[in-house]
């Protein structure tokens, strides 16, 4: 492992690490601007996190040691997935190797099932509503995320995320193929869900259709400011997944020098604004479904997904 | 272009199996025609033939905008008719059996028809065709039904555009006056049951609880 790969493995994990907050920030920002609201600050995010960090952490006297661990091992899934996925470099850096898409999924997994178990053992009924949510439609999301992966296997022979980038950004037909349309399609619908956005989830505290809030009732102070990292984590890895190798495989800078991954870095962010805008335009234009039709909405992603694999087996990519 | 044409196509044959209310029911099935008509159009354009290009215009002005009128205009005269009833809860489970009766029948064209008709995309018709059977058996509103019949005449001429690159004018055109005489007979039937009712329904809501 040579120097500029170290120094861009790091790169790429401080990107994930610090602009994740100002993601979060931006969308919230956005979203105020649709409702004709000022909004809070774009640093939000980074305000609330060092008040989490600040503050005293309460510990249910039910509570047992997951409820305490869970949060930093979460942070460390997330981690590692931020230097295994492409988020500001179009060929694989060092630690790319360890896991492919499926492995990067299942981190994706763990970080869940870690959070679900946190939420359990915190002994309140309010956290274990909500890790029962989350469940009960992880259930349709799940099938959804491995059958994505199944149709981007089938499209480049390899469960390599960067494979896949590398095909559909040299490749116009495989790109407009009818297989790779609707896995994308699939995936974004996937995205929506997964990052509690409508019309799935109006995140907020004061819901009675709260998921993701739902199983962090009972963490405060630095717990909870990780649990939030982690969040907004999950939803800066999965916009750069979507966006790199899903909606826009172009536009990031092959040279493997340091250079070219700090000029990644502006790209990436440019395709984030972009993605911001589609979402706040979802946001202010869908209502949200009722808490038990959001699995009719997971069953369409995951008959997109499943049908994505069909149109290869009928009509194959050109 | 055929393959994302036929591929838009089965969307919509998805979207129709997991819609309740009949309104976008009609739309639906107007933009799968609609659909239809381009793929025609398109035929056309690349075979320099006449009567497919009077057969897209046919399926455009028809199926895409005539017969959806005909039934927009029942939901407007009959409110009620608005939703689909008992079918809003089943939503997941259409759309998941749309899926699996997609894959059936793609296996069971590449086991019997793949063969005779090695075309790019010739299991698309015979999937349709099944996705219009699925929603026939699986929907009680009649103008619901309708709309899946409609949906099987589709994919016959989907079928046979992809095929026989459309079958003779006169057949095609007599298929076209037969839908929409059978769209008509069947809105008729279907006024007529929501008005005296049917001879066997009473009997039958009295034994429920």
């Amino acid at each position: 492992m040579n120097l500029t790969a170290q120094a861009v493995n790091i790169l790429q994990a401080s990107t994930v690490l610090l602009l994740s907050p100002f993601l979060a920030g931006v969308l919230a920002r956005a979203k105020a601007w649709t409702e004709s609201r000022t909004g809070p600050s774009i640093l939000q995010p980074y305000y609330d996190l060092r008040k989490y960090l600040r503050k005293e952490t309460l510990l249910p006297s039910e509570s047992g040691v997951v409820f305490r661990v869970a949060p930093f091992l979460a942070f460390g899934a997330y981690l590692l997935i931020s230097v295994v996925v492409p988020v500001i470099t179009p060929y694989p850096i060092p630690f790319a190797s360890t896991v492919d898409f499926l492995g990067g999924g299942l981190l994706f997994g763990l970080a869940g099932t870690l959070t679900i178990l946190a939420a359990i053992d915190a002994g309140s009924n309010y956290s274990a509503l909500g890790a029962s949510r989350t469940v009960s439609f992880a259930a349709f999301a799940e099938p959804t995320l491995i059958v994505v992966f199944f149709a981007v296997a089938v499209i480049t022979g390899t469960n390599s995320p960067y494979v896949t980038n590398n095909l559909l950004a040299s490749s116009y037909s495989a790109y407009l193929s009818p297989t790779h349309l609707l896995v994308t399609a699939a995936f974004f619908l996937l995205l929506l869900a997964e990052t509690g956005k409508l019309p799935v989830e109006s995140a907020g505290l004061m819901e009675f259709g709260m998921l993701e809030d739902g199983r962090i009732y009972e963490h405060s102070g630095r717990l909870l400011g990780l649990f939030r990292w982690n969040g907004w984590l999950k939803q800066f890895l999965l916009c750069s997944v979507f966006l790199n190798v899903f909606l826009i495989p172009w536009g990031l800078f092959a040279e493997p020098t340091l250079l070219g991954a700090v000029a990644n870095i502006g790209i990436l962010l440019l395709k984030l604004l972009l993605l911001v805008l589609i979402l706040v335009i979802l946001e202010a234009t869908v209502a949200k479904v009722r808490l038990f039709k959001i699995r009719d909405f997971l069953a369409l992603s995951f008959s997109l997904a499943v049908l994505s694999i069909f149109a290869y087996a009928v009509l194959g990519v050109p | 272009m055929i393959a994302l044409v036929g591929v838009g196509i089965l969307l919509t044959a998805l979207y129709l199996q997991a819609e309740s209310f009949v309104d976008p029911l009609i739309l639906g099935i107007a933009f799968q025609s609609f659909l239809l008509g381009v793929l025609l159009g398109w035929l056309a354009w690349t075979e320099h033939s006449l009567d497919l290009a009077v057969l897209a215009g046919l399926a455009v002005a028809v199926r895409a905008i005539f017969i959806p009128f005909v039934l927009r205009r029942q939901i407007r005269a009959f409110r009620w008719r608005v939703r689909e009833r008992h079918a809003s809860h089943r939503v997941t489970g259409h759309a998941l059996a749309a899926v699996a009766v997609a894959i059936i029948a793609w296996f069971v064209f590449q086991q019997t028809l793949a063969p005779a008709f090695p075309v790019v995309g010739g299991a698309l018709p015979f999937v349709l065709l099944l996705q219009g059977l699925l929603m026939l058996s699986t929907r009680a509103n009649t103008l619901v039904q309708v709309m899946g019949y409609l949906e099987e005449e589709n994919a016959v001429v989907y079928a046979g555009a992809l095929f026989a690159q459309g079958f003779p004018l006169f057949v095609e055109v007599v298929v076209f006056l037969d839908v929409l005489g059978v769209v008509l007979v069947g809105v008729i039937l279907s006024i007529q049951r929501d008005v005296t009712g049917t001879p066997e329904g009473s009997p039958l809501e009295d034994l429920t609880g």
